[in-house]
């Protein structure tokens, strides 16, 4: 029993990283798209960094919940995959330097060497995640090959450009907002959103559903601890994540 | 070297990197909330002025302690399965706890302080940021209790799979825990005391025009440095007692070794002893606020001492986890058996990532720093209160 519902929180964690974090992946591969000049590239920046923080936020979070909850499945998983979890990482440290530090210096050279570490580093984290997730819907637990992997990865990379332009869409204004609306189709901004903030919450339910987690989960004792202390603090955990979302609801112009 | 020893070197950098970033921005995060209530309580200009002043170059250096952080989580499970596998129960709860409980909320509302600025209600935003320092002071204690359990396991028992958690609150008040937990905390005001009179004195020394701003922000930094430095003698003392209990072997490297543990403690001990007796000196001088904005060799000093606490914190932590060796958890698991089985290619390949992004990364953030630290505080007098970043 707690190890199901430990289960169903390292599902939430992970379904949460993949729409939240996933939508300013996205965001942050189609900087060049979106933002033609300095200032629109300016723009598209302002609307992804007060959300970052608390978006990447899931995916550490899920990390701990595997290494706490199923430290065997960790233990099985990591040292196969060692060269794409170190890919997604650099990609993953490049991209929050250049959202961290765009506006900290002026001049013409440091803005754009950060938005080339912004979108070079999101379409590594993209792409470490695409290939991760094709291996693990084919079964495999290594760094996988074949048509059936590279036709899943990019499948994946499609799904986080796609939640990256919905994203812009609910963020933006004036010619950036109008790029992303005329490649992502006729519906509305937030139905647009709600589906592919589905889609991408299924990419890591569907993936998991593939390993053995029952397996692998940690001693009894060490579940009836962690699980309930987990669960007492989410409403800790989702509130400062609404308070975000809140906070930074309007969009933001040129 | 062969995959054990690139493995650890590897652990080793990462760890040491974030702690240097850490030890900053645990102290500063304490100063920062502490300015920003006498600020909003007071609605005072000059608190207000620091608090974005000294809040914009945390914020910097807190960048660099979430990067290396991320790659010392992922590395636990990628290099060391060995410990995952066998003491899993116990310290993968503890580092668990340390993400959702401690780490989730403080990024989060980090977010929320930073970008929150001018856009939340003055009493939510300074709530912010006493969340922010609050579960900062979590994370440390939770990652000093997987800590404390590598250096003197107890709570826990062997099983068929490696130990299982037997007395839950023997782990989390493991005095091995605890007593670090303090001298960390005692330790990351003592950075941020001598970081904060350093970068006044910059100031002061070069005559710019903020003597009312740095001639204050100078004495707060000497009167923190002062009390904080203390209290990391007596917890330290107190960890000494407990090692010679506990961990005889660390505390024969200790005395007797040759050494990278014993190098460890002297230069530790040594750095101390001269931020003691220059900070009885500090202390007596920033009485006199004449002298505080005028003795221009003590300003030189007070430049010269920044790196002093980061020596102290570096060495202290080398002796702390050189001396547990040839054990990763103490008479239980050797660290040999805890590496992952990789191929020497492989960790070749990590290493040279993470080695060489580090590299570019403490370059980028010492340029930051020293280039937002001489720019010196806003104009008085702005209403307009941008974001952080």
């Amino acid at each position: 029993m707690t190890e199901t519902l430990a289960a169903v929180l390292l599902g939430f964690f992970a379904a949460g990283y993949f729409v939240l974090g996933g939508a300013d992946i996205g965001a942050g591969m189609l900087l060049p798209f979106l933002g033609r000049d300095g200032g629109e590239r300016r723009q598209v920046v302002a609307a992804i960094v007060p959300f970052f923080l608390a978006d990447e936020v899931w995916l550490v979070a899920t990390a701990g919940l595997l290494i706490g909850a199923f430290p065997d499945a960790e233990a099985r998983l990591l040292p196969g995959l060692l060269p794409l979890v170190v890919a997604l990482l650099a990609g993953w440290i490049v991209r929050d330097m250049g959202l961290w530090t765009r506006n900290r210096a002026g001049g013409r050279v440091w803005p754009a060497v950060c938005d080339t570490a912004v979108t070079l580093g999101s379409w590594t984290v993209a792409g470490s995640w695409a290939w991760l997730l094709a291996g693990l819907f084919t079964g495999s637990t290594s760094v996988a090959r074949g048509a059936d992997v590279v036709l899943l990865a990019g499948l994946v990379v499609a799904l986080f450009v796609l939640h990256g332009l919905a994203f812009a869409r609910l963020r933006l204004t004036g010619r950036a907002y109008e790029r992303a609306r005329a490649v992502s189709g006729g519906a509305g901004d937030r139905a647009t959103f709600a589906v592919t903030a589905t889609l991408a919450a299924l990419l890591p339910v569907a993936a998991g559903a593939r390993l053995d987690l029952t397996g692998s989960a940690a001693d009894g004792a060490t579940l009836d601890l962690l699980v309930p202390a987990v669960y007492a603090m989410l409403p800790l955990l989702l509130a400062g994540q609404v308070l975000t979302w809140w906070t930074f609801r309007e969009r933001v112009t040129a | 070297m062969d995959v054990l020893e690139l493995a650890r070197l590897q652990f080793a950098l990462t760890a040491g990197a974030h702690f240097l970033f850490v030890a900053l921005t645990l102290g500063l995060a304490t100063v920062v909330a502490v300015l920003q209530t006498r600020a909003t309580a007071g609605d005072s200009e000059i608190h207000r002025r620091m608090t974005r002043f000294w809040g914009r170059l945390y914020v910097i250096n807190y960048a660099m302690g979430i990067v290396t952080g991320l790659v010392m989580e992922f590395q636990i499970g990628l290099s060391w399965s060995g410990l995952t596998h066998f003491a899993g129960n116990v310290l993968g709860a503890s580092l668990a706890m340390e993400t959702l409980v401690a780490f989730f909320v403080e990024s989060t509302f980090l977010g929320l302080w930073i970008f929150g600025w001018g856009r939340l209600n003055r009493w939510l935003h300074l709530t912010t940021i006493w969340v922010v320092t609050l579960t900062a002071y979590a994370s440390a204690y939770w990652i000093l209790v997987a800590n404390g359990f590598m250096q003197h396991p107890v709570g826990a028992a062997p099983g068929p799979d490696g130990l299982r958690l037997t007395d839950a609150g023997a782990v989390l008040t493991n005095p091995s825990a605890l007593q670090a937990f303090w001298h960390v905390l005692a330790g990351g005001l003592v950075t941020a005391g001598f970081f904060l009179a350093g970068v006044s004195a910059w100031h002061l020394l070069r005559r710019t025009p903020e003597q009312e701003f740095f001639g204050r922000s100078l004495r707060i930094g000497v009167f923190v440095a002062a009390p904080a430095l203390f209290a990391s003698a007596v917890t330290g003392g107190r960890q000494l007692q407990l090692i010679e209990e506990i961990q005889p072997h660390k505390w024969d490297a200790f005395t007797g070794g040759a050494g990278g543990a014993r190098i460890g403690a002297l230069l530790m001990l040594t750095a101390f002893a001269a931020m003691f007796f220059f900070s009885l000196l500090n202390v007596l001088l920033a009485l006199s606020r004449r002298v505080v904005v005028t003795a221009r060799l003590w300003h030189v000093a007070l430049i010269a001492a920044i790196p002093l606490p980061y020596v102290a914190m570096i060495s202290g932590w080398v002796f702390r986890e050189l001396g547990r060796q040839p054990w990763v958890v103490d008479g239980l698991l050797t660290t040999e058996d805890a590496v992952s089985d990789l191929s020497a290619g492989a960790i070749r390949v990590s290493f040279t990532a993470f080695v060489s992004l580090f590299a570019v990364l403490i370059a980028v953030n010492g340029w930051l720093l020293a280039r937002h630290a001489r720019r010196g505080p806003e104009p008085a007098g702005r209403v307009e209160l941008e974001v952080l970043v």
